[in-house]
């Protein structure tokens, strides 16, 4: 029952991180690049609970962003499935205490989002690539998101244990060491 | 001889405190102390003035100060007089510009009369980096089809790529994977006008034939080729022409009519 609730929960602060992005951050950018929130989100979500639960709300936020914005449906979708992956994949092999690898997992995950979904779009919609730009736009946006995470890792990690206690029971600490 | 001394040494200390009070005070500026002064004057204002009217009375020449109080009263009178012209006419540069716009509205609709508009408000904005889409108020349920064209004020906006009952979604000119085949006024080459993501404020024209001479300040039309823009709809001025050794690559810089950032109201064309 407590896994339920969990998840509605989890729904309800998509929805926040929702209206948070589009009329905050659409205003509020670093030399006018809007940072990802939903990357950083599915991301802790991977990594503080169960795969099934990273994956599955991966796909649900993405579905929601592709049929309100995008231009193709399902490539959020699938790159949002991946960080959900990430996430729970980044749980079993490093620890959550360090701030350092937080750092790099918000990093690699934004890049990975960003590469994986640009080059679907220019596949899907067949446009010409611009490397450089590109570039240009993504280590900005890496450098946003990693403030971000940092500046709201206290809030993440005291919500992010409660949903760990409740969804890895069973786990025991060895494979920290 | 002592007591000389002391006298001596104690003038000097209370001439420099003085001298150092004397420099804080000539730096301050002179507003920060006007309390010091309101109470100064409050002190002695009402001892001078029973002073300068008994001078007065004496002297007799109490009436040129009387005509000071009414050139006083007419001083105060001109500047309320004054400030209520220049609240006049701020309120006529309102209206003027008011008019300018509505001129501009009406132009607009003179200029696409032959076309049949649906208006619309822009409800959203993308939340990607590399893309850029609007979503509008308007649906399926106000006749929207998929591929309408849409422009502002000033000119193209995009098209529509997406329609539900109530919102539509628009790939504007600017988005990378938006194409748009234009024209020049004044040699009515085509060109291919791209968004692109160097600058999400201007268009990259490319494909410009060998032969074509652009100049700054062309305009940009769609040129009806491709069959989802309608022929005519401005899009922009060519800002500026980049040559390259090889001239069949050259593109230019077309800086759109329409300020994308600030586009809130747009019509639909319906054909």
């Amino acid at each position: 029952m407590k896994k339920v609730w969990i998840v509605i929960g989890l729904i309800l602060v998509f929805f926040l991180i929702y209206f948070l992005q589009v009329d905050l951050f659409n205003n509020f950018t670093i030399a006018g690049v809007k940072p990802n929130l939903f990357v950083i989100y599915v991301l802790f979500i991977g990594l503080f609970s169960n795969q099934i639960l990273g994956i599955s709300i991966g796909v649900f936020i993405g579905l929601i962003l592709d049929f309100l914005y995008g231009k193709t449906i399902g490539t959020t979708a699938i790159m949002l499935c991946v960080i959900g992956y990430m996430g729970s994949y980044f749980d079993k092999n490093f620890s959550k205490e360090n701030k350092l690898t937080i750092i790099f997992m918000v990093a690699g995950a934004t890049l990975i989002f960003e590469l994986g979904s640009y080059f679907m779009n220019s596949i899907i919609l067949d446009f010409e690539r611009e490397y450089l730009y590109f570039i240009k736009i993504v280590l900005i946006e890496i450098l946003y998101n990693v403030l971000l995470s940092i500046i709201l890792y206290p809030l993440i990690q005291k919500v992010g244990y409660v949903i760990d206690r409740s969804f890895k029971k069973n786990n025991i600490l060895t494979r920290y060491f | 001889m002592n007591r000389n001394r002391q006298t001596e040494i104690l003038g000097g200390v209370v001439t420099v405190i003085i001298l150092i009070l004397l420099i804080f005070l000539s730096n301050v500026e002179v507003n920060k102390l006007s309390y010091l002064e309101s109470v100064a004057s409050s002190i002695i204002s009402p001892v001078q003035r029973i002073f300068t009217d008994l001078k007065n009375k004496i002297q007799g020449n109490s009436a040129y100060f009387s005509n000071m109080d009414n050139i006083i009263a007419e001083n105060e009178e001109l500047k309320s007089r004054n400030s209520e012209l220049e609240t006049e006419l701020r309120e006529l540069e309102m209206i003027k510009a008011e008019n300018t716009k509505l001129q501009e509205y009406m132009s607009l609709s003179t200029k696409y009369s032959s076309y049949q508009t649906i208006p619309a408000y822009v409800i959203n904005k993308d939340v990607s980096n590399y893309s850029s889409t609007l979503i509008l108020n308007v649906g399926s349920n106000d006749g929207i089809k998929e591929n309408m064209t849409v422009i502002a004020d000033k000119g193209l906006v995009g098209h529509i790529i997406s329609v539900s009952d109530e919102t539509c979604k628009v790939q504007v000119i600017i988005d990378p994977a938006s194409t748009v085949s234009c024209s020049i006024s004044t040699t009515e080459e085509s060109i291919i006008c791209k968004g692109t993501l160097e600058n999400n404020q201007v268009l990259r024209a490319s494909y410009i034939p060998t032969g074509a001479e652009l100049i700054q300040g062309d305009k940009a039309y769609t040129s009806g080729i491709g069959g989802i823009y309608p022929k005519g709809i401005i899009i922009g001025t060519v800002k500026e022409i980049i040559t390259t050794s090889n001239i069949t690559d050259r593109y230019a810089i077309v800086e759109p009519s329409v300020d994308f950032s600030k586009v809130d109201t747009v019509l639909i064309i319906n054909e």
